[in-house]
C-alpha cells in the first residue's frame, strides 16, 4: 500500500529535478544569447542587410548596445535601489504600532497609483524636473514603489499570528521577531513584488528615450521614428531579453524563500 | 434495494475495494464502517457513479445502474456528503430544491417540498428559507444538506460520513434526527462512518470493511456477539462491548410492570412503588434511591424512560440521577411500565428489537 | 459617590483621548503647508516655449480666497485634533471640507489665470505648477481617508464619488479654468481631442473582447486539464514580461510581411504600424491576467460543492454555468480590471506605433517640448484608468452572489 505512494512521490521529485534542471538551461542560454548579442550585434550586421535590403544602414550605430544596456540596467538598478528601499522602510512603518494608523491611506494610495498608466507618469514628471535622466529616475522610482509597499505589507501580513505569538512567548525583542521571523516569512512575497516594480520598469525605462534619458529604447524609438526596422528589432530583441532573463532570475529567487508553501 | 455483486475499484492495478458483495433491502440502515483508507467512501460513490467501478455490479431495484443514464441516475438518488457541499451561493430553500428543479417540478409542487422538507428537520421556514449556507451553524448546515439529499424523494439516500464534521453533542442530535428521519420517510439509507457507536445506534445492517474487503455484514448485535474474526472484535473494542450491546437494547425490552401505591408512606413489604397523577402520569416514587433507601422522590421529566430509548441511555439516567428504577411511560406521558437496575442483567438474548 | 466615579470616568476618557486625533490627516495638512510655503502655486510665462516665473499661491489669490482657504484649513486641524471632536463627527467635517477645498483650489487658480493674463500679451500662458497638484492630491486624500474611517456603505461612497466628478466637470465645463495654458491647449484640440479618446477607447475594447473570447475558454481548459496549465501559464507570462513597446516593435515586420503578401489583409487595415499591431499586442497582454483569473476562479470553487453538484444529477453544463460560473465571477471580474486598467495604460504606448489614442498628444508634446499638450494626453489618461477602476471594482463587489458577499 505504501509502495506506490512512495514511487509516485518519487517519480514527481524527480520530475520536479528535470524540470529545474531544464529551467537552468534555459536561463543559461538566454543569458548566453543576451550577451553575446550585447557585445555582438554587430556580427549580425550581414543578416540585417539581407532581411532589410532597402536600408542603407541596418545596423545602429550611434551608440555602442554595451554602452545602451549598462545606461538601462543603470537607469533601472538606481530606481529600483531607491524604490525598494523607501518600499519596504513604507511597509514596514504602517505595519508597526506607530504607524499602523497610516496603513489604510498608504495602501489605497499604493492600489490606487497602481491605476496610473507608467507612460503617463513618466510623461508627467517631465514639467517637475524636465527632461533627461531625472524625470525617468522619478516617474521608475515613485511607479516602481507601489507594488513593493503593496507586497511588502502583504507579505507581513500573511505572517501567522499565533508564529509572532510563539515569538513573543520565546522572548524574542521586537527586533529579533521582525528580523528572524516576519521578514524570512514575508521574503517571497516581497520579492514578487520587487519582480514586478522592475520588470514594469525594464519597460517604461524603455519608453524613458522619449524624455530623453538614453536606454535600449533609444535605437527602437529611433527606428519607429525613421521607419528603420533593424533598429527596432535590435532594440526590441535586447530589451525583451533583458526583461525574461530578470523575470527568471527573480523567478528563481523567489522559489529559495518559499518554505513549503 | 441495492445489491452490489462482486463490486471492485482497481486503482492502477491495485484493489481498493476488492469483490465485495452484499444486499441491502428496502427501508434498511446499512453502515459502511471500517478504517480510514478501507474503501468506504470508494465503495458508495460506485452506486451513483461518482467513481467508476472496474469490476462487478451494482442492482438498484433490480436495475444495473451501468446501464441507466448517469445523470438520471444520480437524481433517483440522494446524496449527503461531510462537508455538506451546499451551494454557497444560493440561499437555504433554492439549495434543497436542487434536484426538484433539475426535474422540473412545478414551482408551487417545489415550494411546498421544501416547506416539508424543512419541517421534517425542524428548520422554521420563515426563519432559514431566504438564509444562505455560510449563516447556518455546523448542524443546520447538516440538516439543509440531509433535506436536499431527500428533496425528490429518492430510491436510495448515500451519506458519507455526515455528521464527520460536526461538534458530538450536535453529532447525537443530528444522530436522533437521522433515526427519525428513517422511521418516518422508511427510506434505504446507506451511510458511511467510521465510529462504531454511531453505526450500532443507527444501523440495521453493518457492513465492517478493511483494506477493501467485506470482513463481516450483519445486524448489529450480531456483530457484537459473533464477531467474524479478531480484526472485528478488535474494531468493536473491547472495553465497553457490554455498554455497546446495550446500546443496542431497548427499554422495552426490559420493561416490567410498575407498582402503583396510593400513599407516600412506603409500604415495607415493597422495595419502592409509584405514586400517579389523575391523568396517569407518574408523579413519585416511593423508595429505590440509593443513597436514601426510604425516600420519597418526586418524578423529574429527565428521568423517565420511554419505550424506545436505549438501555444504554436508561442505565446512563439511572446512575446520573441515582435511582435504582425508572419510569416508563407512553408518549402522552402516562406510566407505563419500570426499567431496573436489577433487569439490565436479566434479558434473554433476543437479539433486535421491533423498533430497532 | 457615584456622582464623583462618573465624574473621574468622564475626565479620564477625555484626557486618554489623544491630543492628535488623526495623525494621517495632520500629516497631510503639514504636507499642504509646506507645499504652499516652498513651492509655486503657478508659473506665468510670456509664451508657450520660455519657462515662466514661479507664482506662489499667496500671491496668486485674492483675499477672501486667502480667507476662505486658511478657514478650511482650520477646519481640518480641528478635525484632526482629538478634542473638541469625537473621532466620527471629526472625519463627517474632514469629508464635508475636502470637497469646497477642491473647488477653491480651482477657482483660485482659474481666477488668477484671467486676471493674469487680462493684462499681458496674448501669447502669455498660466500654468498650475507643483504646489496646485500637491494641494489637489491632498485634498483628495482628505476625502480617501475620511470614507476609510467612516466606513461607509458602497452607495454613499458612490455618491460622494458622483458629487466630485460632477463638481470637477462644472469647473471644467464652465469659463473658470479657460485662461489655463492646458484648457487653451484643449480648446486648440478640441475636435482632435474627441477622435483621440475614440480611438483610446477602440484599442481599449478591441483588445478586451478579443482577450476574453480567448482568455476565458483559455482558462477553462486550464482548469480542465491541470497538466497544461503551468505550460500554458509560463508562455503567457512571457508575453506579459516583455516590454510594451519591445512587442509592439517586434511585430512590425511579421505583420507588414504579412500584409505585403496577402494584399486583401492590408486593404482591411492590417499592417505593420497602426491599429492592427497594437490591437494584436494588447490581446497578447490582456490573456495572462484573465487566463491566470479565470483559473483561480474555477478552481476556488470547494471540492466539495462540485461533488454534491456531481452526486445530484447536474450535468457538466449546468455545473459550469450554475455552479463554477457564479461562483468564480468575482475573481474574473477581477481579472478584467486588471486587464481594462493595463491596456488603458498601454495604449498609451501604442502611439508609438501610429495607433493613435491619447497617447499621441503625450510622445508629440514631448517632441514639441509642449507640456501642456503632453498632460493634455497624460492627464485624461490617467482619469480613464481611475474611472475603469472604480467602476469594475464596483461590478467585482456586485458580482459577489449574495450568500459571500
Ligand atoms: N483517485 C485515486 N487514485 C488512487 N488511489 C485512490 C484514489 N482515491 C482513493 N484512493 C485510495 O483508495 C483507498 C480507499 O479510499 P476511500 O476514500 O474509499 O477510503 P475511505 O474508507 O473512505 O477512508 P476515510 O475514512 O479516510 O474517508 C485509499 O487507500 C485511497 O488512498
Ligand atoms: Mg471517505
Amino acid at each position: 500500500m505504501n509502495a506506490p505512494v512512495a514511487s509516485s512521490h518519487r517519480a514527481s521529485r524527480l520530475t520536479q529535478v528535470r524540470a529545474r534542471a531544464s529551467g537552468n538551461l534555459v536561463l543559461g542560454g538566454l543569458i548566453i544569447v543576451l550577451v553575446a548579442l550585447t557585445l555582438g550585434m554587430g556580427a549580425l550586421e550581414p543578416l540585417f542587410h539581407a532581411l532589410f535590403p532597402e536600408l542603407r544602414n541596418p545596423l545602429y550605430a550611434r551608440d555602442s548596445f554595451l554602452n545602451l544596456m549598462l545606461a538601462h540596467i543603470g537607469l533601472v538598478l538606481v530606481s529600483s535601489l531607491i524604490s525598494v528601499t523607501i518600499g519596504i522602510a513604507a511597509g514596514l512603518f504602517v505595519t508597526r504600532p506607530v504607524g499602523r494608523e497610516f496603513e489604510p491611506m498608504v495602501s489605497s494610495l499604493a492600489a490606487i497609483g497602481q491605476t496610473f498608466p507608467p507612460a503617463a507618469v513618466l510623461a508627467i514628471a517631465v514639467p517637475l524636473a524636465g527632461f533627461g535622466f531625472a524625470p525617468t529616475i522619478i516617474a521608475l522610482s515613485l511607479y516602481g514603489l507601489l507594488p513593493v509597499i503593496q507586497n511588502t505589507i502583504a507579505g507581513l501580513g500573511t505572517v501567522p499570528q499565533t508564529t509572532l505569538e510563539a515569538a513573543r512567548g520565546n522572548g524574542m525583542s521586537r527586533t529579533q521577531i521582525l528580523m528572524r521571523v516576519e521578514l524570512p516569512l514575508a521574503m517571497r512575497v516581497i520579492i514578487a513584488g520587487i519582480r514586478v516594480s522592475v520588470i514594469i520598469n525594464i519597460g517604461t525605462a524603455t519608453i524613458g528615450s522619449t524624455v530623453g534619458a538614453k536606454s535600449l529604447g533609444t535605437p527602437l524609438i529611433a527606428g519607429l521614428v525613421g521607419n528603420n526596422l533593424a533598429y527596432v528589432i535590435q532594440g526590441a530583441l535586447l530589451v525583451g531579453l533583458l526583461a525574461i532573463v530578470t523575470d527568471l532570475l527573480f523567478e528563481r529567487l523567489e522559489r529559495r524563500y518559499s518554505f513549503g508553501g | 434495494m441495492i445489491e452490489l455483486k462482486g463490486l471492485t475499484k482497481r486503482y492502477a492495478g491495485k484493489s481498493v475495494v476488492d469483490d465485495i458483495s452484499l444486499t441491502l433491502e428496502d427501508g434498511e440502515f446499512g453502515v459502511l464502517i471500517g478504517p480510514s483508507g478501507c474503501g468506504k467512501s470508494t465503495t458508495l460513490k460506485m452506486i451513483n457513479r461518482l467513481i467508476p467501478a472496474s469490476g462487478g455490479q451494482i442492482l438498484l431495484n433490480g436495475d444495473d445502474v451501468a446501464d441507466l443514464p448517469v445523470e438520471q441516475l444520480r437524481r433517483r438518488i440522494g446524496y449527503a456528503i461531510q462537508s455538506t457541499g451546499l451551494f454557497p451561493h444560493w440561499d437555504v430553500a433554492r439549495n434543497i430544491a436542487t434536484v426538484p428543479q433539475l426535474l422540473k417540478w412545478p414551482k408551487s409542487r417545489i415550494d411546498d417540498r421544501v416547506d416539508e422538507l424543512m419541517a421534517l428537520f425542524h428548520l422554521d421556514p420563515a426563519e432559514f428559507r431566504g438564509k444562505y449556507p455560510h449563516q447556518l451553524s455546523g448542524g443546520q448546515a447538516q440538516r439543509v444538506g440531509v433535506a436536499r439529499a431527500l428533496a425528490a424523494d429518492p430510491e436510495v439516500l448515500l451519506m458519507d460520513e455526515p455528521f464527520g464534521a460536526v461538534d458530538p453533542l450536535t453529532r447525537e442530535v443530528l444522530q436522533a434526527e437521522m433515526k427519525r428521519v428513517h422511521q418516518q420517510t422508511g427510506k434505504t439509507i446507506v451511510f458511511v462512518t467510521h465510529d462504531m457507536d454511531e453505526a450500532l445506534s443507527l444501523a440495521t445492517r453493518i457492513a465492517l470493511l478493511n483494506q477493501g474487503r467485506l470482513v463481516q455484514y450483519d445486524r448489529p448485535i450480531e456483530l457484537m456477539v459473533e464477531p467474524a474474526d479478531d480484526f472485528v472484535r478488535e474494531f468493536i473494542g473491547q472495553a465497553d462491548l457490554g455498554l455497546k450491546l446495550l446500546s443496542r437494547r431497548w427499554v422495552h425490552q426490559y420493561q416490567r410492570e410498575a407498582r402503583l401505591q396510593q400513599t407516600e408512606t412506603l409500604d415495607s413489604l415493597h422495595a419502592h412503588g409509584w405514586l400517579i397523577d389523575d391523568q396517569g402520569r407518574p408523579s413519585a416514587l416511593a423508595g429505590a434511591r440509593l443513597d436514601d433507601a426510604d425516600a420519597i422522590t418526586r418524578v423529574k421529566p429527565e428521568w423517565i424512560a420511554t419505550p424506545e430509548m436505549s438501555m444504554k441511555e436508561a442505565l446512563s439516567r439511572m446512575v446520573w440521577y441515582r435511582v435504582m428504577v425508572l419510569p416508563v411511560v407512553d408518549d402522552a406521558g402516562k406510566l407505563i411500565g419500570e426499567v431496573g437496575m436489577q433487569g439490565v442483567m436479566g434479558m434473554q438474548d433476543e437479539p433486535e428489537g421491533a423498533l430497532s | 459617590m457615584s456622582k464623583v466615579d462618573t465624574r473621574s470616568d468622564r475626565a479620564l476618557r477625555t484626557s486618554s483621548r489623544p491630543i492628535v486625533g488623526n495623525r494621517v490627516l495632520l500629516t497631510l495638512l503639514i504636507i499642504a503647508l509646506a507645499s504652499v510655503a516652498f513651492l509655486p502655486f503657478a508659473t506665468l510665462s510670456p509664451n508657450r516655449l520660455v519657462s515662466g516665473q514661479a507664482v506662489m499661491l499667496w500671491q496668486a489669490c485674492r483675499p477672501w480666497q486667502w480667507i476662505a482657504l486658511a478657514a478650511l484649513g482650520a477646519l481640518l486641524l480641528v478635525s484632526a485634533a482629538g478634542r473638541p471632536l469625537a473621532a466620527r463627527p471629526a472625519c463627517r467635517v474632514a469629508l464635508l471640507t475636502s470637497l469646497p477645498l477642491i473647488a477653491l483650489l480651482l477657482i483660485s487658480l482659474g481666477d488668477y489665470a484671467h486676471r493674469a493674463l487680462s493684462d499681458a500679451s496674448p501669447a502669455a500662458r498660466v500654468s498650475q505648477s507643483a504646489s496646485f497638484w500637491v494641494l489637489l492630491f491632498v485634498g483628495a486624500l482628505v476625502a480617501v481617508d475620511a470614507l476609510q474611517r467612516l466606513r461607509l456603505g458602497l452607495v454613499p461612497r458612490l455618491g460622494f464619488a458622483l458629487v466630485a466628478v460632477v463638481l470637477v466637470a462644472v469647473c471644467l465645463a464652465s469659463d473658470l479654468l479657460s485662461g489655463l495654458s492646458i484648457m487653451r491647449e484643449f480648446a486648440n484640440q478640441r475636435a482632435n481631442f474627441l477622435d483621440q479618446l475614440v480611438r483610446h477607447l477602440v484599442l481599449v475594447a478591441g483588445a478586451l473582447i478579443p482577450a476574453l473570447l480567448v482568455g476565458l475558454p483559455l482558462g477553462l481548459l486550464a482548469r480542465r486539464r491541470e497538466a497544461w496549465r503551468s505550460g500554458l501559464f509560463s508562455v503567457l507570462n512571457v508575453f506579459q514580461t516583455l516590454p510594451s513597446i519591445a512587442v509592439f516593435g517586434l511585430l512590425i515586420a511579421p505583420l507588414a510581411a504579412l500584409a505585403r503578401a496577402v494584399p486583401w489583409l492590408a486593404e482591411l487595415g492590417i499592417g505593420g504600424i497602426g491599429l492592427a499591431p497594437a490591437i494584436i499586442a494588447l490581446v497578447i497582454y490582456s490573456l495572462l491576467p484573465i487566463v491566470r483569473n479565470t483559473y483561480a476562479g474555477l478552481a476556488g470553487v470547494p471540492a466539495g460543492t462540485l461533488e454534491a453538484a456531481r452526486g445530484m444529477g447536474m450535468t457538466p453544463t449546468q455545473i459550469l454555468w450554475r455552479v463554477e460560473v457564479p461562483l468564480a465571477l468575482p475573481v474574473i471580474l477581477s481579472g478584467l480590471r486588471i486587464v481594462t486598467v493595463q491596456a488603458i495604460g498601454l495604449a498609451v504606448v501604442a502611439a508609438l506605433i501610429g495607433a493613435g489614442g491619447f497617447g499621441a498628444f503625450i510622445f508629440q508634446g514631448l517632441g514639441q517640448y509642449a507640456i501642456d499638450l503632453v498632460l493634455l494626453g497624460a492627464i485624461p489618461t490617467i482619469v480613464m484608468a481611475v474611472i475603469a477602476d472604480f467602476i469594475l471594482q464596483i461590478l467585482v463587489s456586485l458580482s459577489r452572489p449574495a450568500g459571500t458577499r
